[in-house]
């Protein structure tokens, strides 16, 4: 009984303390969403490949999103034109290199200041890296979720088209003198024809403060219920094998550098915890574990995870996702192993 | 039938919104509740209070605002979004109202010897944590507290330079296995970040009678001269029995105390 009262102690513990990051991230990429134009982002990102990918994965600090914010966020990047290599370095790299994140993992790990840096400079180095390498697939589709093309090149064929139409006929026509079908929207008349997917006019009424403010609402309610669910299970397992999974059991397996990593990435892929609060989590077995595996545990958690593989299979196709698996938990392993090696 | 249907679909949307204020209401209370009693010194370090006292606020506040909307608001409006997700609405808000619920109706409590012996204690400190900045030595040898004491000894683990020094320490009961009847450890838990990574550290104490009298868990104040003994110790990599010299604290009083309200230290 007193080991059940122990663990609802330390569950509680961890819920307490990872509450209020999850309710700041919640809340920032709530009003981001409203705060950046990801068009005009879009038109600023370099076209080098290796700048890409820097640039890239480095998106993420003005989207201060986990792992579950992301891949919605990647897929509209991909709708909009960004090129995958973009896409896939802002996927793995948006949950751990952003303010919130780093400053959670500063919180929990504070006294040991070379985790936080270390994390950040490898989650890096690995999203740069796997980006780069996709990047050598100029062709998007091949890569891509077969729906996710045909919206893809249905937009871009539209785009040409336009692009050509504009060429040809400098001189605008006023649409009054086509026909067709038009739609009238607050003084701008829009053809109701195939580009009309792509202009997503927003039609009325005028997005006021107020439905703003209700959209902000509704967005932080639903992802505080989302991230707060996950947050409640993966609470409940690091409790739990905090105190009923034998010490020596966790010991033996927690003090060799090699099943001390793989141990940790293994339950970093099952847990399936929000980033910003899974330093807390990794917080509780940084006693019994190597800090190479905690590093692990921190750099492979955002990236891949059970909960992140059914979100990225919206996007991409079933083998890229496993390329991107096998070469993140590879980076990972290897690099969080030389550190325990040297260190 | 259809509209039937219907009709059952908008009740069942706006019982899981009103699921979700319940649930963002019974958090904040939760969390109010925890820094109002104290309670909060149970489960996380205290430079976070603040940050949990703003954290209710919040969540009291969207709990109104939420059902303000709902109120107000027509029940078609559909919540546009692109989240794709594991879990159903319904269930995510139900599990964080059932855990709100369960953490009002059971108070934590102080993390037991049980636990200590679980995560294994010592009279040195974790490598990586709270490496102290100098040796002190300008606290006199009577104020050090438990925690001070042991991390003198990590600074300088002789423990000859200490004997003859007078001690007066607070902590709760370890009997661990290894040691003589007349021998208890005297521990607090450290707390960094949570309760989760509270780690125990103990200076061993040699009481006048058997350990029998001073039961697991309960508080004590004792005061004392610093010695050296040897110690049957358990090695941490083979787990077999071995001898460490290390610094005893031998009581001269004993003084039960009962638990304090701020059992960690930091």
């Amino acid at each position: 009984m007193v080991q059940i009262h122990n663990a609802f102690t330390l569950f509680l513990s961890l819920l307490v303390e990872a509450m209020p990051f999850l309710l700041i991230g919640v809340l920032l990429s709530s009003s981001l969403l409203f705060l950046i134009d990801e068009r005009q982002l879009i038109t600023k990102l370099p076209k080098n490949p290796l700048l890409g990918a820097v640039v890239g994965s480095c998106i993420g600090f003005l989207f201060p999103v986990c792992e579950c914010g992301n891949v919605p966020v990647a897929r509209r990047l991909l709708l909009k034109g960004v090129s995958p290599s973009i896409a896939i370095s802002f996927l793995l790299a948006a949950p751990t290199i952003n303010p919130v994140v780093i400053w959670s993992t500063w919180i929990a790990f504070g006294e040991q200041p070379f985790i936080v840096i270390l994390r950040v400079l490898f989650s890096l180095a690995i999203a740069i890296f796997i980006g780069f390498i996709f990047s050598n697939q100029t062709n998007s589709q091949p890569l891509l979720q077969p729906t996710l093309v045909k919206r893809l090149t249905r937009w871009q064929s539209n785009y040409d088209l336009n692009k050509v139409n504009l060429e040809q006929k400098p001189e605008k026509v006023s649409p009054l003198l086509q026909s067709g079908s038009f739609l009238l929207n607050r003084g701008q008349i829009l053809a109701m024809d195939a580009s009309l997917g792509e202009k997503r006019p927003d039609f009325l009424p005028l997005p006021s403060k107020l439905s703003k403010f209700y959209l902000f609402s509704e967005n932080v309610v639903q992802e505080l219920r989302e991230l707060g669910g996950m947050l409640i299970l993966g609470s409940a397992i690091a409790a739990i094998i905090q105190v009923f999974v034998p010490r020596e059991f966790v010991l033996s397996l927690g003090q060799n550098a090699i099943t001390s990593i793989l141990a940790m990435m293994l339950l970093s892929a099952i847990v399936s915890i929000c980033s910003t609060v899974d330093s807390f989590f990794a917080l509780s077995f940084a006693a019994t574990f190597t800090s190479s595996s905690l590093l692990a545990f921190l750099i492979f958690g955002p990236m891949i995870d059970i909960k992140g593989i059914g979100l990225m299979l919206s996007v991409f196709k079933p083998r890229i996702i496993i390329y991107i698996f096998a070469l993140a938990a590879q980076l990972t392993f290897i690099l969080t192993f030389i550190y325990g090696y040297m260190f | 039938m259809s509209l039937k249907n219907k009709k059952k679909k908008k009740k069942s949307r706006q019982i899981t919104r009103w699921l979700d204020v319940f649930a963002l209401l019974t958090w904040g209370i939760l969390l109010l509740k925890y820094v109002i009693t104290s309670q909060i010194k149970l489960l996380i370090h205290p430079n976070y209070i603040g940050l949990v006292l703003v954290t209710s606020l919040v969540l009291l506040l969207l709990a109104v605002i939420k059902g303000l909307q709902i109120l107000r608001s027509n029940p078609n409006r559909d919540s546009s979004s692109e989240h794709i997700t594991l879990f159903s609405p319904r269930f995510s808000s139900s599990l964080l109202l059932v855990v709100a619920i369960l953490g009002l109706l059971i108070p934590p409590n102080v993390l037991s010897s049980q636990a200590a012996l679980q995560r294994g204690v010592t009279d040195t400190l974790p490598l990586t944590r709270f490496q102290p900045q100098s040796f002190r030595t300008s606290t006199k040898p009577e104020e050090r507290s438990l925690l001070d004491w042991v991390r003198t000894l990590n600074a300088y683990p002789e423990p000859d330079a200490y004997t003859g020094q007078k001690a007066n320490v607070k902590g709760f009961i370890i009997h661990l296995p290894e040691f003589p009847d007349d021998y208890i450890l005297l521990a607090r838990f450290v707390v960094t970040c949570c309760a989760v990574d509270a780690y125990p550290v103990g200076i061993p104490v040699q009481l006048e009678k058997s350990r029998a009298n001073y039961p697991q868990d309960k508080w004590l104040v004792v005061q004392g001269t610093m010695e050296t003994a040897t110690l049957p110790a358990i090695d941490k990599n083979d787990e077999t029995e071995t001898e460490k010299r290390q610094l005893v604290l031998v009581a001269k009083s004993i003084e039960k105390i009962p638990t304090p309200s701020d059992p960690y230290d930091y």
